[in-house]
């Protein structure tokens, strides 16, 4: 397994830098963000609060009615704990509603059409008081593309975005986040029983090390298999990263005038700052 | 010769030039107040880095009356401050001035802008050919801008010019955060004394904060003297005006006790040099 460790230190100072000029500099004072109880949105939620001020976070809790018990409590724990305004704001009605009468079962679609509840709500919730959506996704599903797209994957900024999921364990033992959320095995919390590295095929560390070694170190599908790791878990993890780059990048558009969106209208994102 | 030296460790305000004008003014003004000698900017200081499409708006020619305001302060203090050049040639550059006395004294072009991975330079900008050590009052100067410090070849045309500083202006995203200290951070450093200890010369490095598009910029500016240690240095991430005083004599004093200049034969470096192109073009 490759060491995947960071200097915390730094890495905390660095993002809580980027979240607050990158709020204030693109004309907000908050950030909204989805608190689940797992481990990335407690981390953001750590990293926002130390570059906004407690006042300048407000969290929302968004259960389903197969979201465990567990997670709304932990959730609503770590708002307390932050002393952030919060909110719960269940969404079994709204979906229930749209699965009943469409008579949805499939699980991936359930999947993200709850992933894209939370979403609709999250930049409402922005719009009204006036703030930008922090994601809490972070590199390991975001390369994967384990996420949903214009779902969870949706936000005006991805503060551990570039940090695998070993290394946000890492971020959040630094900042003494509550030992019960470090411990908790990684779960999108969709179904009951549900589990990140169950659905991926392998561990989180082993994932994040295949990872390290192709997109870090420019290393072959070979190499990595002739370093020893499984070959099966690598290609999937290979055909993954691929297989999700559409979620990646932005839709394409047949190229007609002199200037177009995403080739040759190339204006930075901090335009405003 | 005793020279103080600021180091501008500003955030640029992304394509926002007059924003950025009155930082610079301001900072200047505060360094004329400590009498300091020369102050240093970053690369693109007045503009902010990830500029892209906008490189043509915030584009200006050196003597265009928006730098009225630096040059009249430039009565008092020398200033180096980095912009996007709208050339004669009807190009833009990355370029860096030299203020004294009221006038223009340098102009320079960022020879290797580059154009990889997050880097897309050349997209926007072109690139400079000349490097040359230029008189001023505390000695000879040679300015290089950011990548071109990973270019030992230019440090050593300021050193075959005979420079007593190298001023090397940044905008250097930060990448790496293992060790101690950011890896790029390292790399900067080990270049550096790399010049300083060779070239026996001074390196005043001076690189921005602040965060464009999410590469963020470090900062930890500093002069390192002949001798090999750092003069002085600014903490990372924070923008912060810092002084120093260093002494042109050690440029002296170390080429005495280990006198590398005077057996650099520059006539093998071009017969080699021509050779070798020679042989590479057929």
């Amino acid at each position: 397994m490759v060491d995947l460790d960071l200097n915390y230190e730094l890495v905390a100072t660095f993002i809580v830098n980027f979240i607050h000029e990158n709020v204030l500099s693109n004309g907000f004072k908050k950030v909204v963000l989805g608190v689940s109880g797992g481990i990335d949105s407690a981390t953001v939620l750590d990293l926002a609060v130390k570059a906004l001020g407690k006042e300048n976070v407000y969290g929302l809790i968004m259960p389903y009615k197969l979201s465990s018990r567990e997670s709304i409590d932990d959730a609503v724990m770590l708002s307390q704990l932050y002393g952030t305004s919060y909110e719960k704001i269940p969404i079994t009605d709204v979906a229930d509603a749209y699965f009943s009468k469409l008579k949805i079962t499939d699980k991936m679609r359930i999947g993200n059409f709850l992933s894209r509840i939370r979403m609709a709500i999250l930049f409402d919730k922005a719009r009204e008081v006036d703030a930008i959506v922090a994601g809490t996704s972070n590199k390991s599903e975001l390369m994967l593309g384990y996420s949903t797209w214009y779902g969870d994957m949706a936000a005006g900024m991805y503060p551990i975005g570039d940090l695998y999921k070993t290394q946000v364990f890492g971020l959040g033992k630094y900042l003494r986040l509550p030992q019960k959320i470090v411990d908790k095995k990684p779960t999108a919390d969709l179904w009951p029983g549900q589990t990140d590295e169950d659905e991926l095929g392998a561990p989180y560390c082993v994932l994040d090390s295949i990872m390290f070694l192709l997109l870090d170190e420019r290393k072959t599908e070979e190499e990595i298999i002739q370093l020893g790791y499984d070959e099966s878990i690598v290609k999937n993890a290979v055909k993954r990263i691929y297989g999700t780059q559409f979620k990646r990048t932005l839709p394409p558009t047949p190229k007609i005038s002199s200037r177009t969106l995403g080739s040759d209208f190339q204006y930075p994102h901090d335009i405003m700052k | 010769m005793r020279v103080k030296i600021s180091l501008g460790q500003i955030n640029p305000a992304l394509g926002d030039l007059q924003r950025n004008l009155g930082k610079h003014v301001e900072f200047t003004e505060k360094a004329i107040n400590d009498k300091v000698d020369l102050i240093v900017f970053p690369e693109l200081s007045m503009t902010g880095y990830s500029l892209k499409d906008l490189t043509e708006k915030v584009a200006l020619s050196l003597n265009d009356p928006f730098f009225k305001p630096l040059l009249s302060k430039s009565k008092y203090i020398d200033i180096v401050f980095g912009f996007v050049e709208k050339g004669e040639d009807k190009n833009t550059y990355n370029s860096a001035a030299y203020l004294s006395q009221g006038k223009i004294v340098h102009l320079y072009r960022k020879i290797y802008p580059p154009n990889h991975g997050m880097f897309e330079e050349l997209r926007f900008i072109g690139s400079g050919d000349k490097i040359k050590a230029f008189n001023t009052k505390f000695g000879k100067v040679s300015m290089l801008i950011c990548r071109d410090l990973f270019h030992p070849s230019l440090a050593f045309l300021s050193f075959a010019d005979n420079a007593d500083f190298v001023l090397a202006i940044s905008s250097m995203p930060l990448r790496g955060l293992k060790g101690q200290r950011p890896a790029i951070q390292e790399m900067v450093d080990i270049a550096c004394l790399s010049y300083v200890n060779f070239y026996q010369l001074f390196v005043v490095y001076v690189n921005r904060v602040g965060f464009d598009d999410g590469l963020g910029f470090y900062g930890g500016s500093f002069i390192m003297s002949p001798l090999g240690n750092k003069n002085i240095e600014a903490p990372i991430f924070e923008e912060v005006l810092v002084s120093g005083e260093v002494d042109t004599e050690d440029i002296f004093k170390k080429r005495q006790t280990f006198p590398l200049s005077r057996e650099e034969d520059l006539r093998v470096v071009y017969d080699n040099l021509k050779r070798i192109l020679e042989e590479r073009n057929g």
